[in-house]
């Protein structure tokens, strides 16, 4: 083996860096010829862009970049850091921003979502007349989910949080004719205003009681107590913050948003955000807690335990989630209340996080929203495959799809079973080790039998929702009296739809490095 | 003679107040707009202060920086509020309910 070459630490931030690039790369593309729909280029580089950044993000994590021990990662030829014995997490820009696991796990589903929406957005977004503006937009956001994975102070939190979202509102409403679009847009972006005014106020207050924006620094204020005489100002600004963190997590109390904003905005928007987004959330929600406010020491200043709130909260957003789910006549909406319904049970990772342990079930979150990212993406494709070919948005225009698209529909299928949880897919997986975990912290917290119970009798109910939409496209029949008129085979969205539907079924056999990955991620966090 | 803190904080939490209630009544998309701006501002007025009292700049580099988003948040916002405008006709935010059938 040759000897590695090593390069310098920045360079660690390489996924968003690609993604960054890219973007400015379409906007210079943009910029010269203003007027272009050439749509096999300006997709192209997108796709190669989000390619990029997920291979280097996938080299990184097997190369053991920000992971700790000698035998962290393979010995590759390109390394970050002094060598490949383990540099530990990454600290750049004293600290503002830090590369570990858990980051280039995000950064991972980041790329992977945003590299499959942008190949569907090829055939979805035919005909739009803005299509260089399209994908950089989709690339920016990218960009700042992907710098969130990364993010380690409450400044660049709230940059990137910005940079994610602002891109996110104007896509939503890009189909400028369309009520819906716009509409959507409109509900999108007042929440998202409402809620980022919150959480920066929050994070005024927490600034106010400890004087630092870094997490570390925070969480030593805590620690020494300098920050006691202050509880009040640290708990209102902990609690505003949660309000931020769950309007980008589409979780209860800011979860209304959501059925709006995925029902009105173009499919691939809808599956970008409820996966890439809702994950970047989550990582930036885990790092927060784990790194700032350190159960014991906050505990003792504020005197409340934050897992009570993340308790109470993962049990209503999954209840509330589903239940609307149920209900729903129209795909998409249904899969909007699932999306919160599943942003409930990511939740459990924080909700069964105890003073000495948690690692199991934070990374099973973190695995979660991983199998999340192919599956829920896929679903939310193939809800984009239906409107490309004008089927119509009820559960009812579904029926008999099958005889049109068998392969799409089997994919569908697998999709399903795996939002369900059923065991041969990567679902399940993931919900068992969520549930294990919660079972684990149960002996410390008995509120958390509550969680387990709510997560098993929620995964019941999805079941029936799901395998309605599956029992509408393979054994209902059409109407007759409809005659529809299907387009041709799409390549890009079936492109997208397969490989999602393909990684749900391969992460089966690969789920054991994937949770031995994830766990270790979460455990490097919650140590640190 | 310096003012106390308490007060910064007083002002900032009335401020905050004041534009959450504007958020919460208010149907104008645009005083929307501006009700958020005064939440915004509020931190500010927070950050700067407590920038001063414990000693350090990161308040006030930061104030700096969230003045910029929300430069930033706020055009966004009128653009989508423009196409709001062509398609509805109207700037009231609960015109548009084509979703809820």
């Amino acid at each position: 083996m040759i000897d590695a070459f090593t390069l310098p630490e920045w360079a660690a931030l390489a996924p968003p860096l690609l993604l960054a690039l890219t973007a400015l790369v379409l906007f210079a593309y943009d910029s010269i010829n203003p007027r272009s729909t050439n749509r096999p280029v300006l997709a192209g580089v997108a796709v190669v862009g989000a390619l990029a950044s997920l291979v280097t993000a996938v080299w990184f994590t097997l190369a053991g970049t920000g992971a700790d021990g000698p035998d962290a990662g393979y010995d590759l030829w390109f390394v970050v850091g002094d060598s490949v014995t383990g540099t530990g997490a990454i600290d750049l820009f004293g600290g503002q921003l830090v590369v570990d696991q858990m980051a280039l796990f995000f950064m991972i589903v980041v790329a992977v979502v945003t590299a499959l929406v942008a190949v569907a957005s090829y055939d979805y977004m035919a005909g739009h007349a803005y299509q260089a503006e399209y994908y950089s937009l989709l690339l920016l956001a990218a960009t700042g989910m992907s710098t969130m994975a990364a993010a380690n102070s409450l400044v660049t939190i709230f940059i990137a949080l910005e940079l994610a979202s602002l891109p996110s509102y104007a896509l939503v409403a890009i189909l400028k004719d369309n009520r819906g679009s716009v509409e959507a847009g409109l509900k999108y972006f007042l929440i998202g205003a409402l809620s980022s005014a919150i959480f920066v106020y929050g994070i005024s207050l927490v600034y106010g009681a400890t004087g630092h924006l870094q997490l570390e620094a925070i969480a030593e204020m805590i620690a020494t107590g300098e920050a006691d005489a202050y509880s009040g100002l640290l708990g209102l600004g902990i609690v505003m913050l949660i309000g931020g963190f769950a309007f980008k997590t589409a979780s209860v109390p800011f979860h209304f948003w959501a059925p709006e904003a995925y029902e009105g905005a173009p499919a691939p928007i809808a599956a970008f955000l409820s996966s890439a987004s809702k994950a970047a959330g989550f990582v930036i929600l885990f790092r927060v807690f784990t790194t700032a406010f350190p159960l014991e020491t906050t505990t003792a200043v504020i005197g409340l335990d934050w897992t009570i709130a993340f308790i109470i909260l993962a049990i209503v957003t999954m209840t509330v989630g589903n239940f609307a789910a149920a209900t729903q006549q129209n795909v998409k909406r249904m899969l909007a209340y699932s999306s919160v319904g599943h942003a409930g049970y990511a939740l459990i990772g924080l909700a069964a996080l105890t003073v000495d342990g948690g690692e199991l079930v934070l990374g099973a979150a973190m695995m979660h929203l991983l199998v999340y990212g192919f599956m829920n993406t896929g679903a939310f494709l193939f809800v984009g495959l239906a409107e490309y070919w004008g089927v119509g948005r009820t559960f009812d225009a579904y029926n008999g799809l099958a005889a049109r698209a068998p392969v799409a529909c089997a994919a569908l299928a697998v999709f399903m079973f795996s939002l369900a949880g059923i065991p041969p897919f990567g679902g399940f997986w993931s919900k068992y080790f969520l549930f294990t975990g919660a079972l684990e912290a149960a002996s410390a917290n008995s509120a958390l039998l509550l969680v387990a119970a709510a997560l098993v009798v929620n995964s019941a109910l999805s079941l029936y929702y799901y395998s309605r939409l599956v029992k509408a496209v393979w054994i209902n029949d059409a109407d007759p009296s409809l005659d529809r008129d299907f387009g041709g085979t799409p390549t890009g969205l079936y492109a997208a739809i397969l490989f999602a539907a393909v990684m749900t079924v391969v992460l089966l056999p690969a789920f054991g490095p994937v949770a031995d990955l994830a766990i270790d991620a979460a455990s490097a966090v919650l140590v640190s | 003679m310096t003012v106390g803190i308490e007060y910064y904080v007083l002002l900032s939490l009335a401020l905050f107040c004041i534009g959450l209630f504007g958020v919460l009544t208010r149907r104008n998309a645009l005083m929307f707009l501006m009700s958020v701006e005064l939440m915004l501002n509020a931190a500010n007025i927070n950050l700067i202060a407590f920038a001063f009292y414990h000693g350090n700049l990161t308040g006030q580099v930061f104030a700096l920086f969230t003045m910029a988003l929300a430069a930033a948040e706020v055009a966004v916002g009128l653009g989508i509020i423009l196409v709001l405008y062509r398609n509805f006709r109207d700037v009231d935010v609960t015109v548009p309910s084509e979703m809820r059938w």
